[in-house]
């Protein structure tokens, strides 16, 4: 193998579509559709606010997805650093000329549209460790020096996210980034280190009054939620109910109680799952949960029959963004995460998450189309 | 980085495919977790949460009872509960609000400014909270929303209780009336287990009268009722077998006789002015009338502020409650407490006194009120002919405090418990009243002779009220301690009788006092002659009061006027009339001020006349008044018919 990629031949439009994922395109595309259905039913039978729009942006999603997966993955090697630089100069921006929204400044007006640095360096971190990684030799990555570019590209970020403040987000970005050095190879040695030093960070934000008092509270309440349960614990006991009422089969489409009665707050978008599992019961979210398990299984098969260690390593990183989410969002509704104000994937309403897993899920995309016809495997 | 490095080095595919394959079967773990926690939620716990939804979703609404009637002795609707048919619009259910409102107003009239009160309020409230379009409707018109109710998007006819006073005016001064909840209310510590009730809809509380002072008693005790609710509030459905229904407020029986009231406020109307009449054994006030007065029907819809500014500004004064809140000089209704101070003093009633329209007295005369003079009178004429001079004569041998202690022995000075608010005390002067009204200026406060002369013709710094001018005339007819009170029972509970002990005042005393009231009207030239009753068999025993506003000034006189006709009203002298009947075995009292009447025998002896006659007609004291058994009795029967 004399170069990194190999310069495939050029293909026609019909055989780049003959050759897009299909499968993971329709399993993408069943969780937005219950996205649609369950913004539906909280709009109260109507298309608007949430539904028409949510089915729109996922089409733009989509089409963004299918676009970014037609651009060659050493294309997106080549831009990995450059995509980073700019995601990391805008955050380091916001500060200065973001916009306050509800005591956090976290976007930036550009005009006719809002651009949130944050989301764009979600995407950002996966390609640039990917492609740190991609240079590095297997012993290499254990190495105490080749250990700093990577820890920096993660703190700049996981600190300029955190200070917006945006503790949910800046824990994905730092999620993420680990995960993907993890993936690459790190030592178990190092892994358990750093996670002894997370915990140590994370205990010494909490004693030394880094953290925010509503992020506070929201971690007590999710250590005890049943100490105030018409404060900071009643939205995780509303959704509760309204998981557990719903029973095996559900109340039925439409005919959630909780839904019905606005006993839920942020019900379009963090709490979505609740009403999806109040009105489709345990078969329902059971089988939810199996389309998430399906695409995160799908983008470890595109990572593992990737032709370069830039694209396994990026397909895989996007993967595990995703992975969280859906880990994150359905934990916290259940009770088994803080309440960090992460969205279920694809379901929630909301344009701008939505537009960056499709885009990460476009990169994977771009790694199976860029694969060796022949798909040599392992 | 000196080599170049193999991207698809197998130890790195080795590596990742390690670690992705870790990530995958995490990742499934964890999912497994998730799906445990679902089915521990959603399976396990089912019940528990499907409880804790239903609990979400039904709460309990308050029904508003219904207010305690009020009524008077003999069970005739002072105050009542009527049926107020209105219609609601909800605007969540009316589509195109201001449409759904002008097709109701082709069904029902809605003034133009109604309309558009109700497109300014429409803006302020949640789309699900009903907003009132009309009410008291007749009945032909709400009958025709219901008949159009299909073509009516998001009206509710319904059907609700509002106060009736059918008296009207002639009882705003007793109840008073009811008026919507203030923040005052509701911060009220007494109100603080009632917030919800206080807080529905169109709720009222007694403003004034009666209604305030008996809210408690009144307001009885609200019923519930579960109903499906969302997160706001908003009702979705009504629960009906989970209603515990509401309690009615307790009935207060009255002294007040309604039909004599009424005759009363007749006698009174067009004047400024005033009547008490008071059973002389009981106490029971069974009129308690004032003119002007608002019509209390009006105030419970909310005053208008035209009204209310024209209320206010009217010389007539038809918000003050003047029977009790009224003061004035008693004038020569106060002569019967000097007679009996000076013969408290040793006085004799033969004591003679020749009066030739002036009495000398320290440096200055004091008039009789007849200029020519009265010629000699004893006590007996002094009382008959309301001479003047024959009590300055008295006052000269009797202290003030004798006349002040023998005032407040019959009632004046003293606020009594009726339950109506607004009492005045008035005042009775003496030495010690005097030191305590002047605590700041020491060198007014001496009391001087001639201050006694003025009292003692009941002018000065004398003042009752027309309440305690007819408690005055029971005490003297009964020879009791007579208390008025104005509310009978209240619910099952009679209240006893007031016992009226003896008062400390001899019986020949009294005797003298009455023998010379009865001479004011029944003899040939007592100053109220014309005040006999028509019919011969009754004996009315009454006695005249003018008393003086405006003092007629030498520059006025010398320009020729000397007739109070000629004053402006508001300077014109007061009326006043007290009296008892029938003269040998007195049963009812009665007290009549007529404000700038001019003339006691003239204005206010006729009106107590009127008043007295229409009492001796129905004679309430002879009937059997209303008890509260029979009152539930007769409930039972109409729930029974």
């Amino acid at each position: 193998m004399a170069s990194i990629i190999l310069p495939g031949p050029r293909r026609g439009l019909q055989d780049q579509v003959a050759r897009l994922h299909w499968p993971l395109i329709i399993m993408l595309s069943m969780i937005a559709g219950a996205g649609v259905a369950t913004l539906y039913s909280v709009g109260g039978g109507s298309w608007s606010p949430w539904a028409g729009t949510h089915a729109l942006r996922f089409a733009i999603s989509l089409i963004a997805m299918i676009v970014v997966g037609f651009i060659g993955i050493r294309y997106w090697m080549f831009l990995s650093y450059p995509i980073y630089a700019v995601a990391l100069i805008a955050l380091a921006l916001v500060p200065f000329i973001g916009d306050v929204n509800m005591g956090a400044r976290r976007w930036i007006d550009l005009g006719p549209m809002q651009f949130q640095p944050s989301e764009l360096m979600k995407v950002g971190i996966v390609l640039a460790l990917a492609r740190y990684y991609h240079g590095l030799r297997a012993e290499q990555v254990s190495h105490i020096l080749f250990l700093i570019p990577p820890i920096v590209m993660i703190a700049a970020p996981v600190g300029l996210v955190f200070l917006q403040p945006d503790l949910g987000t800046a824990i994905m970005i730092g999620a993420t980034g680990a995960a993907v050095m993890v993936l690459a190879g790190l030592s178990w040695r190092l892994i358990f280190l750093g996670v002894i030093g997370g915990v140590g960070a994370a205990v010494a934000a909490f004693r030394f009054g880094v953290l925010h008092d509503y992020q506070l509270k929201r971690i007590f309440t999710f250590l005890d939620p049943d100490s105030d349960p018409l404060g900071a614990g009643y939205h995780l006991l509303q959704s509760k109910i309204g998981i557990g009422s719903g029973g095996v089969v559900g109340k039925g489409y439409m005919l959630g109680t909780q839904r019905e009665l606005n006993f839920l707050p942020e019900m379009q978008t963090d709490f979505i799952f609740t009403i999806f599992a109040e009105e489709f019961g345990f078969v329902g979210a059971i089988g939810l949960l199996l389309v998430y398990l399906g695409v995160v299984l799908t983008g470890i098969n595109i990572a593992l029959r990737a032709r370069s260690h830039f694209a396994r390593l990026a397909a895989l990183g996007v993967t595990v963004t995703f992975a969280l989410y859906v880990l994150i969002n359905t934990g916290m509704v259940m009770g088994l995460a803080p309440v960090v104000g992460v969205p279920l994937p694809l379901v929630s309403y909301g344009g701008t998450v939505m537009l960056t897993i499709m885009v990460g899920f476009g990169i994977a995309l771009s790694a199976h189309m860029s694969r060796d016809p022949d798909g040599t495997t392992l | 980085m000196s080599a170049r490095v193999n991207s698809n080095d197998p130890e790195k595919i080795e590596v990742i495919s390690r670690r992705a394959a870790i990530f995958g079967g995490g990742f499934g773990l964890l999912l497994a977790g998730i799906a445990v926690r679902l089915g521990q939620l959603q399976i396990v716990d089912h019940q528990k949460y499907m409880r804790l939804a239903q609990e979400n979703q039904f709460n309990t609404r308050i029904i508003a009872p219904l207010r305690g009637e009020i009524v008077d002795r003999f069970g005739k609707t002072l105050a009542s509960n009527r049926q107020n048919f209105r219609v609601l619009l909800i605007p969540d259910e009316a589509g195109d609000f201001e449409e759904a409102l002008v097709r109701l107003r082709k069904v029902v009239p809605v003034s133009d400014d109604k309309h558009a009160k109700i497109l300014r309020e429409i803006r302020r409230t949640q789309g699900y909270a009903p907003v009132e379009v009309v009410n008291n409707l007749e009945w032909n018109d709400f009958s025709k929303v219901n008949y159009e109710l299909p073509h009516l998007p998001g009206a509710h006819p319904e059907v609700s209780e509002t106060r009736d006073y059918p008296l009207g005016n002639a009882t705003a001064f007793v109840i008073g009336y009811v008026g919507a909840v203030t923040d005052r209310d509701l911060a009220a510590p007494e109100n603080d287990d009632q917030q919800v009730l206080l807080r529905q809809p169109g709720f009222k509380v007694g403003r004034d009268g009666l209604e305030r002072t008996y809210e408690k008693e009144l307001r009885g005790v609200a019923g519930t009722m579960d109903v499906k609710v969302n997160a706001h509030g908003r009702v979705i459905e009504e629960i009906e077998d989970s209603v515990t229904p509401p309690v009615q407020g307790a009935t207060l029986g009255l002294t007040i006789d309604a039909d004599l009231q009424l005759a009363a406020m007749k006698a009174l109307e067009g004047e400024s002015a005033s009547a008490v009449v008071i059973d002389v054994e009981t106490g029971d006030i069974l009129v308690l009338a004032s003119t002007p007065a608002f019509d209390p029907n009006i105030f419970t819809k909310g005053i208008p502020s035209d009204l209310w500014k024209e209320l206010n500004e009217s010389p007539y004064k038809p918000l003050l409650n003047k029977p009790l809140g009224g003061i004035y000089p008693p004038g020569s209704t106060f002569k019967m407490v000097s007679a009996i101070a000076a013969m408290r003093s040793g006085i004799p009633p033969s004591f003679r006194v020749r009066c030739n329209g002036k009495f000398w007295y320290g440096n200055r005369f004091f008039h009789c009120w007849r200029k020519e003079g009265h010629g000699t009178v004893d006590m007996r004429n002094a009382i008959k002919h309301s001479c003047d001079t024959f009590f300055y004569s008295c006052a000269t041998q009797v202290d003030v405090d004798v006349i002040a202690d023998t005032a407040r022995k019959l009632g004046l000075g003293e606020t009594y418990e009726l339950g109506v608010p607004g009492q005045h005390s008035g005042v009775v002067p003496d030495r010690a009243w005097k030191k305590k009204f002047y605590a700041g200026t020491p060198e007014n406060q001496i009391w001087f002779p001639g201050e006694t002369l003025s009292v003692a013709i009941g002018q000065g710094s004398v003042s009752a009220t027309p309440l305690q001018l007819a408690v005055m005339a029971a005490r003297i007819a009964s020879g009791r301690a007579v208390r008025p009170r104005i509310v009978r029972f209240r619910g099952d509970l009679e209240l006893p009788t007031p016992t009226a002990p003896r008062i400390d005042i001899a019986e020949e005393h009294l005797t003298l006092v009455r023998e010379g009231m009865n001479a004011v009207v029944n003899e040939p030239g007592g100053t109220a002659v014309r005040s006999a009753f028509d019919n011969k068999e009754w004996k009315l025993a009454g006695k005249t009061g003018t008393s003086q506003v405006y003092r007629i000034t030498a520059e006025e006189r010398a320009r020729g006027l000397t007739k109070p006709e000629d004053l402006p009203w508001a300077r014109r002298d007061h009326a006043l009339f007290v009296c008892f009947a029938p003269y040998e075995s007195p049963r009812y009292a009665c007290a009549v001020v007529v404000e700038h009447g001019i003339g006691g025998a003239r204005i206010a002896g006729p009106k107590a006349k009127e008043i007295m006659t229409a009492v001796m007609t129905k004679d309430p004291a002879r009937l059997k008044p209303l008890s509260p058994g029979a009152l539930a009795r007769t409930a039972d029967a109409s729930v029974g018919g």
